[in-house]
């Protein structure tokens, strides 16, 4: 069986006038209807970039140079923009980092939530409004038929992110990107957004891609992780997997970094040294090598491709990857697997 | 009525008032916008009911003619008589209807082609921007009272040719303003995220755009129409005005009896308080709109 979207290749470059910079520098992963993948990486990687050059709303000095993105076959970025604009919202729907600035201002959230609904699914006024009550209910917004009345303003962060998520699952999307959906909200709305996200997936068997910085993020909710460096997958594993055994520097780098609830007092926190590389040259070599302890002279001159390792669905992108004595035990502790708050 | 119900409804007499609510909250309690409105609304009134409240016709003689020492303000002609014998008083009261129309068309004349020319440089880039943004810059570098004086002289003198001249010179000022109004917009978020649900170009320009660019073009239209109220009085005073003779324009009259000034003070007096009071009261409401709308003004 064929995957639902399949992305090859992928390459994303942005020319200003002094330099070009790559953002996205090949990337290919498979999705299957209904799976949740994670990709992480730093600010900058090229996360958010792949996700709008899959849907073809790149800023307009972004350029796609390479790669194709299979939707059900079709390769989305050969079709044209009115054709793409059937898919966007219908069949392929993306949440924002920042519900704050996300919402038109000057449009009541009904009239936002109501405009992929008419136009996709050639709703009536009053059936897109009970559709968009029903929507609002369903992501957690009390007394939904008054509050559709209401301007973004009159919400609060988290709940502009449940109309945010209203929107972008109204016309039943195949797959739904979300773009940071939980970093510009409080940890305690966090987790609630992300409850809501996880649960509609579930129920509408949605395929989710969550973009994120955040470990904790997709420890939780995603099935597979694809680790994310200078515009790169570096990494692609099961999320227990990966977090049980990282076997690329980068990612165990990220995990050492983060606080762990089971860790011992006295251990510290391990920052990754350097920074990442300017992405305006081209990278001869791994990118993550001149600030990985475990690079070799191969590191530094050939580009290593993702490849099988351990298992058939564990992939790295390294000439060294990281042993089993190197390996901190870490394991994923997630409410659902444990049946009580994590 | 169930806890949760009553909840529900404590929640709703919380909630914050509208955008525009709060806008026109500000804008109601700037002291300054206030007199300004007070001014602009007697002076509609006025121009409305002109009939009624000028005691004579404006090109009614009343008086005797009298070249060299026309005769002052009294209590039966409040702002005394004109060199021909009219009633001042009855022409200034006129003089707010043309004024007024001509403040009025000329702006709707430059707003309308701005905004049109502003939305598509702003809204499709590239070749056309930079055609029509350099045209705005050619016709910007001219000062605006000169490049009217060339387009009268152009179009000729009928007062419908004078407001389309003055509206022409808004045009660049307009456009300008929308194109960086849009230009702003469109890189913002709200924008990305209607783009990603499909929503196709035009009604991502006219629905999504256009009302969030449009605030700072209410403010320039307010201060542009006190402008073209001194562009055409100006354009009157140097002898560029309305050609139809007897006109009682603001401008013109000061214009003819600027040689007389020490003779027959009340016939500059009186026009040129009523074109500072008009103006003064247009930008008042200009700076306080201004100060209304914009969040980083308000103090």
């Amino acid at each position: 069986m064929t995957p639902l979207l399949s992305v090859r290749d992928l390459a994303v470059q942005f020319k200003t006038r002094k330099s070009t910079v790559r953002a996205v520098n090949g990337i290919s992963f498979d999705l299957e209807a209904g799976e949740t993948l994670g990709i992480v990486g730093e600010s900058g990687c090229g996360k958010s970039v792949s996700a709008l050059a899959m849907l073809g709303i790149l800023p307009r000095a972004g350029r796609v140079t390479s790669g194709e993105v299979l939707f059900e076959d079709v390769d989305l970025l050969k079709l044209h923009d009115s054709q793409l604009r059937q898919i966007r919202g219908n069949d392929i729907a993306m949440i924002f980092q920042d519900p704050m600035t996300s919402l038109n201002p000057v449009l009541t959230v009904g009239r936002q939530i109501t405009e992929a609904l008419r136009k996709h699914l050639r709703m009536s006024k009053d059936d897109a409004h009970k559709e968009a009550v029903t929507l609002l209910e369903r992501v957690g917004i009390p007394a939904a038929g008054d509050r559709i009345k209401d301007y973004p303003h009159q919400f609060s962060g988290g709940m502009r992110q449940r109309v945010m998520i209203a929107m972008a699952i109204s016309c039943k999307p195949k797959i739904l990107i979300a773009d940071e959906p939980t970093t510009a909200l409080d940890v305690t709305i966090q987790a609630q957004i992300l409850e809501v996200l996880k649960q509609l997936v579930a129920e509408e068997k949605m395929a989710l891609i969550l973009i994120t910085h955040d470990l904790g993020v997709v420890a939780g909710t995603c099935g597979r992780t694809n680790v994310m460096y200078a515009g790169r997958f570096v990494e692609s594993a099961p999320t227990r997997k990966l977090f049980a055994k990282p076997r690329h520097p980068y990612t165990l780098g990220l995990l050492k970094s983060v606080p762990r609830l089971d860790a011992a007092r006295k251990e510290k926190l391990e920052p990754i040294g350097g920074t990442p590389l300017s992405m305006t040259r081209e990278i001869e070599g791994c990118a993550f090598a001149p600030r990985c302890i475990y690079a070799t002279e191969e590191s530094r001159t050939k580009t290593p491709e993702l490849r099988r390792i351990d298992s058939d669905d564990h992939l790295v992108a390294c000439w060294n990857p990281v042993q089993e004595e190197d390996m901190p035990h870490f394991e994923v502790v997630s409410a659902r697997d444990e049946g009580v708050a994590g | 009525m169930s806890v949760a119900e009553a909840e529900v409804k404590e929640l709703h007499l919380e909630q914050p008032s509208s955008l525009g609510r709060d806008a026109l909250d500000r804008f109601l309690h700037n002291k300054a916008a206030m007199v300004g409105i007070v001014v602009m609304l007697v002076l509609v009134l006025i121009a409305i009911f002109a009939p009624l409240i000028a005691p004579y016709e404006t090109g009614q003689q009343v008086g005797p003619l009298d070249n060299s020492s026309p005769e002052g303000p009294s209590s039966e002609h409040w702002m005394g008589l004109d060199e021909l014998g009219r009633d001042q008083f009855s022409r200034v009261v006129f003089g707010a209807r043309l004024s007024l129309l001509v403040g009025l068309v000329s702006v709707a004349f430059g707003l309308t082609f701005g905004l049109i020319l502003g939305a598509v440089a702003g809204y499709f880039g590239s070749w056309v921007e930079t055609l029509i943004m350099r045209a705005m810059d050619i016709m910007l570098s001219i000062p605006a009272l000169l490049l009217a004086i060339g387009l009268v002289s152009l179009l000729g003198r009928g007062l419908v040719q004078i407001m389309i001249a003055v509206g022409i010179t808004t045009i660049p000022i307009f456009a300008r303003l929308l194109r960086g109004s849009i230009l702003a917009q469109r890189e913002s978020d709200y924008v990305l995220a209607a783009r990603s649900l499909g929503v196709p170009g035009r009604r991502l320009l006219m629905v999504h755009i256009m009302p969030n660019a449009l605030a700072p073009l209410i403010v320039q239209a307010t201060l542009a129409m006190a402008v073209a109220i001194i562009d055409v009085a100006g354009l009157s005073f140097l002898g560029l005005g309305p050609s139809e003779p007897g006109l009682p324009e603001w401008g013109k009259m000061l214009a003819d009896n600027a040689s007389r000034l020490s003779q027959a003070t009340h016939l500059v007096i009186f026009p040129g308080a009523a074109i500072v009071v008009s103006v003064l009261g247009l930008n008042l409401i200009g700076d306080g709109l201004r100060e209304s709308i914009d969040p980083k003004l308000r103090s």
